[in-house]
């Protein structure tokens, strides 16, 4: 392979776990010496990724054994995710010293050539400042990045077609009417952008040759690729590993749909405060608290619209569960904020 | 603790720092090190989403000791110097803010029993002066290079 070249390896329909391990084993071979490298592939049955910091509970291992779904742990960032044959995955793996250090502009950087991909192939795409590839207020591919040894991997999907339901289903949430709201603010924010995988591809190939300066060239795993792919392989597939390190529970269960999206809930003995809260307005309340005597209906309704520190500040009418239900909106407001 | 502004850092100058690795580290009266991130490290990781310690063990410098996540963006944390864990901030891994809040006091991220101590500090950068000559030169290579806006 030429100095100048880009490798590009479309693996094509691949096993779930291979899925996550096939660019894993080449950020090892990147950092290794191997060239900067475009991965892609397609699962070929669904499962469930959860992010490398993230903890296993929060995703609802009972369904996923009952429905046979694997779930692996990668090495990148993010939260549970549920992927399956209607997603193209891409991945761009870089030398370490080919990335800048501040992390944001990183991804950005390394999603701006498949904006460029989107675009070619239809798809009214742009990346947002915290990273989303969007359309509109809509996000329309996951994304999440890592250092492995010493190369950077940025990965995205086209995201063809999407179970919402099903999606929503993986998550552990505290209740089903919580898991509706979910799967609601899923369908919102979270669309599938039907295209052609392989006109993708083609276009993902040029937008990152050009933006590298580098020509693309097919390649293949190296053979100290192939053994560090069998060694992941037996990674993922650890228990262990899937586990990860014990982590505590956040006082507010929270779950993500895209940047500044989130559904969220806290709890006080009795007292439930649930908002699922878009560009820091609260889009619906559910309020649950002994002494609200028949007014949650009218208090939820009249949250609506506004931030989460306005919405506080009314349910201090409300005497002594106002009291409670602040406080818990207090201890959303903290977490959606970080 | 003396705190300079450089270039519209804040940095502790009573303390040694690995600039490239962005990290601080502080002896304690107990002989125990501690270590946490400077602020340029805090920086370019932007908003500290999540972090990571090894609970135990051995570390070695130019080692991980645990791992850092910002923008969804999963790094390594790199040890400036060898030794023993003796213990980690548990607060630090629960609210990662507080190390933007507090990054030389309640913000520290592990605390060890060195085992190298006086060679590898050589290899760090203290005393005020050369914390504010360094500090200042990486500020400004990082401009340059777009790191860092001017």
């Amino acid at each position: 392979m030429s100095p100048s070249a880009l490798r590009v390896i479309d693996f094509g329909r691949v096993a779930p776990l291979r899925s996550q391990t096939l660019w894993h084993a080449i950020a090892h071979g990147v950092s290794a010496g191997a060239p900067p490298t475009l991965s892609l592939m397609q699962p070929d049955a669904p499962y469930v990724s959860i992010g490398f910091h993230r903890r296993l509970e929060e995703i609802d291992q009972a369904h996923c054994r009952r429905a046979g779904l694997p779930v692996y742990r990668r090495m990148v960032g993010g939260g549970p995710v549920y992927l399956d044959e209607g997603q193209l995955f891409f991945q761009i793996t870089l030398p370490l010293d080919m990335v800048t250090a501040v992390r944001a502009r990183a991804v950005r950087d390394a999603l701006a050539p498949a904006v460029e991909a989107f675009r070619a192939v239809g798809i009214d795409a742009s990346v947002e400042k915290q990273g989303d590839v969007v359309v509109g207020d809509r996000k329309i591919s996951g994304h999440g990045a890592g250092q492995i040894e010493q190369a950077v991997v940025v990965v995205g999907n086209l995201i063809s077609r999407f179970d919402h339901a099903a999606a929503a289903r993986t998550v552990d949430t505290p209740d089903q009417e919580t898991r509706d709201e979910f799967e609601a603010l899923m369908r919102r924010y979270l669309l599938p952008t039907p295209a052609d995988p392989i006109a993708f591809a083609s276009a993902a190939t040029r937008a990152y040759g050009s933006a590298l300066g580098l020509d693309p060239e097919v390649g293949r795993l190296n053979g100290y690729e192939e053994e560090k792919l069998a060694e992941v392989d037996g990674d993922f597939l650890d228990e262990g590993w899937l586990r990860g390190h014990p982590r505590i529970p956040p006082n507010v269960w929270h779950v993500k749909v895209k940047a500044g999206v989130l559904l969220l809930r806290a709890t006080d003995g009795a007292s439930h405060a649930q908002v699922s809260v878009a560009g820091g307005r609260i889009v619906r309340a559910r309020l649950t608290d002994p002494e609200l005597n028949g007014a949650a209906a009218v208090t939820e309704d009249s949250l609506a619209g506004l931030t989460v520190s306005q919405g506080r500040a009314a349910l201090s009418a409300l005497g002594s569960a106002g009291d409670r239900l602040g406080s818990l909106l207090h201890e959303i407001e903290r977490v959606a904020r970080a | 603790m003396t705190v300079q502004t450089v270039s519209g850092f804040a940095v502790e100058t009573d303390l040694a720092y690995d600039l490239e690795r962005h990290m601080w580290v502080s002896r304690q009266d107990s002989g125990v090190v501690r270590i946490g991130m400077d602020p340029l490290g805090l920086e370019t990781s932007g908003t500290l989403a999540q972090l990571s310690f090894r609970p135990d063990g051995g570390v070695t410098r130019g080692e991980p000791f645990g791992s850092l996540e910002a923008e969804k963006f999963v790094g390594p944390l790199v040890s400036p110097l060898s030794g023993r864990i003796l213990a980690v901030n548990e607060s630090a891994m629960a609210d990662p803010g507080l190390v933007e809040r507090d990054p030389y006091g309640q913000g520290w991220f592990i605390e060890i029993a060195p085992a190298r101590l006086a060679e590898e500090l050589a290899m760090l950068t203290h005393g005020a002066e050369a914390i504010v000559e360094q500090f200042g030169r990486k500020i400004r290579q990082y401009r340059i290079e777009g790191v860092l806006a001017e």
